[in-house]
């Protein structure tokens, strides 16, 4: 019996290195939790049926499209980055109506307004135009869908694109997320979205009073100026609407600029009253417009001679169109065009006339300037666009964003609004001067249109979102009152034909979490080491206890534990 | 973590010490009072050492790894060498043999430390949603800081309490004794000298356990040859 101990507790011994040794070679460390900023889908309902993401909170674990064609997807999250998505494959799932847990969409930086100058991104962007279409594609179908589950915008970056191949892994080798590997889980604390009632409106309105002779009794005719601000997007957090309506804002504030310029001397001041106005409300049929228009009272109406509305002058290369409602032979109609085209041709584009006949019975105003042409007021719309777009479409959505927008269309758009208003105003049709050319003291200013644009194209501007005082709202009410007298505020409530909901943007917490069986099955690794460990001091102590019963002491049995 | 992975690591944390306590003839023999005593002379040595780390370290802003420092930290580490050897020669045990009297030191200063280090960092963590394999590493650390208290205690024992050592067995006894006190620091320098990760040192602490328990009690059970 003596001799075989010494072996007995080396070969345990042995065990037990190798066991802790195999352990140690298991133990992958990974990464704690990561912290991502996700963006909501808006949710909203019209005339009362629900559209969008109708849930904030999430707390479900992680798959992406690599997922069992027989999984549950009901109580997971989807990941999807954009570069990878099957258009069908939504439009399967939200047409069918399928369960989920959750969907995230993961979209390339050049998409996020924080992203200027394209730094830290890790794909090429040579592929802009088709991811952009795709985008534009998911947003209509995300916007007019009804999805009873949370669906959220992230950006890429290096701790979600680790999560995701991480996932993708998992996905791959057909480990479910409740398997021994844990998985991902996604959280997002959020109380139930609340509606916003009486959404709040405000248009801005400045005015530029024209030159009056003593011997006129008559009121001078005036010429409005109007570009929407606020936008609407699938994530109301990034709606910045650089294009649609930001070049907008832009020309409007830059032609302000420019017109005070020359009605700040008495020399150069015109006989028109110039009127700007930068309405909200025009995602839900210019509404804001519609309000601002009908608190004008009756002189100032009459005296319009005409309104310019800019819409989407930011993209554009070789043509613009003017909108119309009146019918192109009308004098009036016609005289715009003349203008308008003329100076056009002589910067070295064109211009088209668009007509389309107003529906009265028809709620849908597809243009600004149709809020005008209800009243009779003469008005078009300058736009880069050729067809009117559908209700909330082309509203400043996720692919408006600055890199798709050309500071030097903007520049070329102003010239032409500039130089056209000038013809009219100072009666120089037919002449060849430009009030307005390169290098003189009166030229569109690059640096001043280039800044305004940044800040619209890093401001969400989805009007339920915007407080009374919003800082943007008195940013522009500012400016406005850099250039011309008489700045309002004209206060409203957004119609309740959409109601709105808010939790527009949140934080998205990733954690990596071990399953149930993982945890039994580490309590039966840990229960057999128990008994492993007891049997191995008791070995060790039987050899103590016969030292004891024996009351002899030979020299070969005195082993000690140590 | 969740609650039940809270359990599976505490059992990982503490139950080799209840093991070690049931099986071996420590319960018979009644040495929970002495390493109850062997706990409180570990926090009173802790606290010693707490104020001492206060007092001559300086706070480094970046995590490098300070060579003087690190020198510091291991003579301020020598305390508990001290407060080992107050356990094992000023405490009055009633009736203990030497034998059981250096494992209830061991077992109580092992506990002591996983109480203090490991207790607090698993309560909290017990609270997160987040799955890490950091509070399993920890239970494994702390089954290898039981061994190598055990082992320096047993190191210990022969060095200030057996009068009749062998000779040629004396350096080996305190070249094995500065190897397990140092332990702290030579783990410390692994972590942050070069940049090991925490399996890795944990394999480190264990292998090293391992091997230094060995060591002892091959040069306990040489100690105990000569006196038969």
């Amino acid at each position: 019996m003596a001799p075989r101990k010494p072996r007995e507790r080396e070969m345990l011994f042995d065990s037990v290195i190798a066991l802790v040794f195999i352990l140690v070679a298991c133990v992958d460390l990974c990464d704690g939790a990561t912290v991502v900023d996700v963006y909501r889908l808006i949710q909203y309902d019209m005339s009362g049926v629900p559209f969008g993401s109708r849930l904030a909170s999430l707390n479900h674990h992680a798959a992406s499209l690599h997922f069992s064609p027989h999984a549950d997807l009901s109580r997971t999250v989807l990941l999807i980055p954009l570069r990878e998505l099957n258009m069908s494959f939504v439009k399967e799932y939200i047409a069918e109506s399928k369960p989920l847990g959750g969907l995230i969409f993961l979209l390339p930086r050049m998409f996020s307004f924080e992203n200027k100058d394209g730094m830290g991104s890790n794909h090429q962007d040579e592929s802009k135009e088709p991811l952009k279409n795709v985008l534009d594609e998911l947003e209509k179908i995300l916007i007019h869908a009804n999805l009873p589950y949370p669906v959220y915008f992230a950006f890429e970056d290096d701790n979600i694109d680790a999560v995701l191949t991480d996932i993708k892994k998992n996905d791959v080798t057909g480990q479910p997320a409740t398997a021994t590997t844990g998985g991902y889980k996604f959280v997002v604390s959020a109380t139930e979205p609340k509606k916003v009632v009486s959404p709040p409106i405000t248009n801005i309105q400045g005015w530029l009073a024209g030159l009056k002779t003593d011997d006129d009794a008559h009121q001078l005719p005036t010429i409005a100026i109007v570009a929407s601000y606020d936008t609407f997007g699938a994530a109301p957090a990034l709606s910045v609407g650089s294009d649609s309506n930001g070049s907008g804002i832009v020309a409007l504030l830059e032609v302000a600029r420019l017109f005070s310029l020359l009605y700040s001397n008495p020399k150069t001041r015109g006989q028109y009253n110039l009127l700007f106005g930068l309405t909200s409300g025009g995602p839900y049929n210019y509404n804001g417009t519609h309000k601002w228009l009908r608190s004008f009272d009756q002189r100032l109406r009459e005296s319009i001679d005409y309104a310019i509305c800019l819409d989407s002058i930011g993209s554009w290369e070789n043509e613009l169109w003017i909108h119309v409602s009146k019918p192109p032979e009308n004098a009036f109609i016609k005289k715009i065009h003349e203008d308008f085209s003329s100076v056009a041709e002589e910067l070295g584009f064109k211009v088209n006339l668009k007509h389309k006949k107003i529906n009265i019975s028809n709620p849908r105003v597809a243009w600004e300037h149709e809020q005008f042409s209800r009243l009779r007021v003469t008005a078009a719309t300058l736009s880069e666009l050729s067809t009117a777009p559908e209700f909330l479409e082309k509203t400043g959505g996720l692919v408006d964003g600055r890199h798709f927008v050309n500071e030097a269309a903007i520049v070329r758009s102003v010239k032409l609004i500039a130089e056209s208003l000038a013809r009219h105003i100072y009666g120089h049709q037919g002449k060849n001067i430009q009030i307005f050319a390169d290098n003189s003291n009166l030229a569109v200013n690059p640096s001043y249109v280039r800044s305004w644009l940044d800040v619209l194209s890093q401001t969400p501007r989805v009007a339920p979102f915007f407080s009374k005082s919003d800082p943007f709202v008195m940013a522009l009410k500012k400016e406005l009152e850099d250039h011309t007298d008489d700045v309002n505020l004209h206060r409203d409530v957004l119609d309740g034909i959409v109601t709105f909901y808010d939790s527009t943007s949140t934080k998205l917490n990733i954690y990596q979490v071990a399953s149930v069986t993982f945890d039994l099955l580490l309590l039966l690794v840990l229960g057999s080491y128990l008994i492993v460990l007891f049997s191995f001091l008791v070995i060790t102590t039987r050899g103590l206890d016969d030292l004891i019963s024996l009351f002899r002491r030979p020299p070969s049995r005195k082993v000690k534990t140590a | 973590m969740t609650v039940f992975h809270f359990f599976n690591c505490a059992i990982l944390t503490f139950g080799p010490h209840a093991v070690y306590y049931s099986a071996t003839p420590l319960s018979e023999y009644d040495t929970l009072g002495t390493s109850i005593k062997a706990a409180v002379v570990y926090l009173a040595t802790a606290l010693v050492k707490l104020i001492c780390l206060a007092t001559f370290l300086k706070v480094s802003e970046s995590d490098s790894f300070d060579p003087y420092q690190e020198f510091l930290k291991a003579l301020i580490g020598f305390i508990d060498v001290a407060g080992l050897y107050f356990a094992l020669t000023q405490l009055t045990h009633r009736n203990i043999s030497q034998n059981h009297k250096f494992q209830a030191v061991g077992l109580g200063w092992a506990f002591a430390d996983s109480v203090l280090h490991r207790l607090a960092p698993l309560w909290v963590g017990a609270r997160g949603l987040e799955f890490t394999w950091d509070y399993i590493l920890q239970g494994l650390e702390a089954n290898a800081n039981l061994v190598l208290s055990i082992s320096l205690a047993a190191l210990g024992s022969l060095m200030w309490l057996r009068k009749n050592k062998p000779k040629t067995l004396i350096p080996i006894i305190y070249l094995s004794a500065g190897i397990v006190a140092t332990m702290p620091s030579i783990t410390s320098y692994l972590r942050r000298g070069l940049g090991w990760h925490f399996p890795k040192v944990v394999g480190f602490e264990l292998f090293t356990s391992l091997v230094m328990a060995f060591i002892s009690w091959q040069l306990f059970a040489a100690c105990q040859r000569p006196s038969v």
